[in-house]
């Protein structure tokens, strides 16, 4: 009864993890390296 | 009805990875940390979930998924070797069955973990995997803390979701790794985001670190004290109040000692009395044993040599209480004694080389880690501050495994392998930051079409690879 009950508890919030990472676009594109690398394609940076 | 709901989750998951491939990579940590397909007993247990997991994560990076400038570092080359190596001791091995057995899971650790810093390359990817890794731990640590509060706990007893005392399932392994997870839960409750550190994030957190220090309890393992000493130290290196952190944590175990179950006591207690307790004196005899075995055998007997030691010794047995106490001397004969260490585990099976790899594996690690770190605080970004966190709460998860690898042959342990490909593609990531201008042509070309600068590959700044 407590493996089952654990068990629906943790898969529960798996999925509602899976579900958000899901509509996340920062998790194939980091905003953080993005800004680097379009900042050194404007010129930003200095050689 | 266990099998359906498992194999549902299984699908869903599947089914969320063809928008995002990464969540299949993220899957196959939940399986191969959980092993659900043991869990069952009807269909799930014909569905060969492991090997699904593992193509979809792998075939969904080489197809799918972006490849931001994939690097082949010196620890994955290390990996590498020691996946050479095993195989090549496999080939001389003195129990060739037994030793095929161990290579079928020690082949599929070391490729996932050497791959796993392929796919990790954003911030919200580590912290993905993080959170799968912790919360999949967490269902085998929520649920054995809560049979331990219930008094269902108990040396070799303690009942798991499998019942098979192998893997993470086994009960010194689930001890480390449930104080190893401790930083990381900490993290979570910093800078968290797919779950934003709100009260009911940082009261489940603490519930499950809670859930944590209970696991050694309940299955009395006297590593996982060990372990918890090691992460006691560990949070006085960072706490600011030494002397009052100290004093809390002392008078924390005074207070929860009366609530300990005597088995427990009486089992720490051997802890000190090593001469009197079977295993603490094989483990001494197992590690002479090895010693001997690599003179003879200096680049190793292969997986599971230790099955060929056999020795006989004599403990004393004390009978009698209070002053009538009487000790006998009795000989004891032990054959195929496990290593009980992960650095003889290594010595015995892949002689002197393999275990040199190793340590320099796990050195590495700690390093990288501490320079990241460092790296971190003296940049002083407030948008990088979980980066160096997540680098300490990788260091001392690292930190608690190897302490808790000295007394338990886990050298391969899937879950540790992860950890370290989570640290290999922190420490590239970092090194990112150092040096931004080092962007591949790749890149450089993704960031001009966002930019709409058609000439800019052509003039930009830096020299392009």
């Amino acid at each position: 009864m407590i493996d089952m009950l654990v068990i629906v508890a943790i898969h529960g919030l798996l999925l509602l993890a899976g579900y958000r990472l899901m509509l996340r676009e920062d998790l194939d594109e980091d905003p953080l390296l993005e800004t680097e690398a379009e900042a050194e394609v404007r010129g930003d940076r200095a050689p | 009805m266990t099998d359906l709901f498992l194999l549902g989750f299984f699908a869903v998951f599947l089914l969320f990875g063809l928008k995002r491939p990464f969540l299949w990579v993220c899957l196959y940590l939940y399986v191969d940390i959980l092993a659900p397909q043991k869990m069952g007993y009807g269909p799930i247990t014909s569905v060969p979930v492991s090997l699904i997991a593992f193509a979809a994560a792998f075939g969904g990076w080489l197809m799918l998924d972006r490849k931001t400038r994939p690097t082949f570092t010196l620890r994955q080359a290390i990996m590498l070797f020691l996946l050479v190596w095993a195989w090549f001791t496999m080939q001389g091995a003195q129990f060739p069955v037994e030793a095929s057995e161990k290579w079928d899971w020690v082949w599929k650790t070391l490729v996932f973990a050497i791959f796993l810093p392929f796919t990790v390359t954003t911030r919200l990817r580590f912290e993905a995997a993080a959170l799968v890794m912790v919360l999949t731990a967490g269902a085998i640590i929520i649920s054995g803390g809560i049979k331990t509060v219930l008094g269902g706990g108990g040396y070799g007893t303690l009942a798991f979701f499998i019942n098979d005392n192998s893997g993470i399932y086994e009960s010194s392994t689930i001890s480390t790794v449930a104080i190893a997870i401790i930083p990381l839960l900490y993290w979570f409750t910093r800078h968290g985001t797919v779950f934003p550190p709100s009260l009911p994030v940082k009261l489940f957190a603490l519930g499950l670190a809670g859930a944590c220090l209970l696991i050694p309890i309940g299955t009395e393992a006297r590593t996982g004290l060990v372990c918890i000493a090691m992460l006691g130290l560990l949070v006085l290196r960072e706490s600011k109040h030494k002397v009052l952190m100290m004093a809390g944590g002392l008078l924390l175990c005074v207070a929860a000692f009366p609530f300990l179950p005597q088995s427990y006591a009486d089992r720490m207690a051997t802890m000190t009395q090593a001469d009197e307790d079977e295993s603490a004196s094989t483990r001494v005899a197992v590690w002479e044993w090895t010693l001997d075995y690599v003179k003879d055998h200096p680049l190793g007997g292969g997986f599971e040599a230790y099955r060929a030691n056999s020795f006989t010794y004599r403990m004393p047995q004390t009978t009698g209480t209070g002053n009538m106490t009487s000790t006998t001397y009795e000989k004891v004969t032990d054959e195929g004694r496990a290593y009980h260490s992960a650095i003889f585990e290594m010595l015995g099976e892949q002689g002197w080389p393999g275990l040199g790899a190793w340590l320099l594996l796990q050195a590495l690690g700690l390093i990288q880690m501490e320079r990241v770190r460092r790296r971190m605080r003296k940049r002083a970004d407030p948008q990088l501050e979980w980066l160096g966190h997540l680098a300490i709460a990788l260091q001392y998860a690292q930190l608690i495994y190897l302490v808790g690898a000295l007394f338990q042959g886990i050298a391969w342990q899937p879950f540790i392998m992860m950890l370290a490909g989570l640290q290999i593609a922190l420490a590239i990531y970092a090194k990112r930051f150092d040096s931004p201008r080092e962007a591949t042509i790749g890149e450089r070309l993704a960031a001009q079409r966002r930019a709409g600068a058609p000439d800019a590959v052509a003039t930009g700044p830096a020299p392009l690879r």
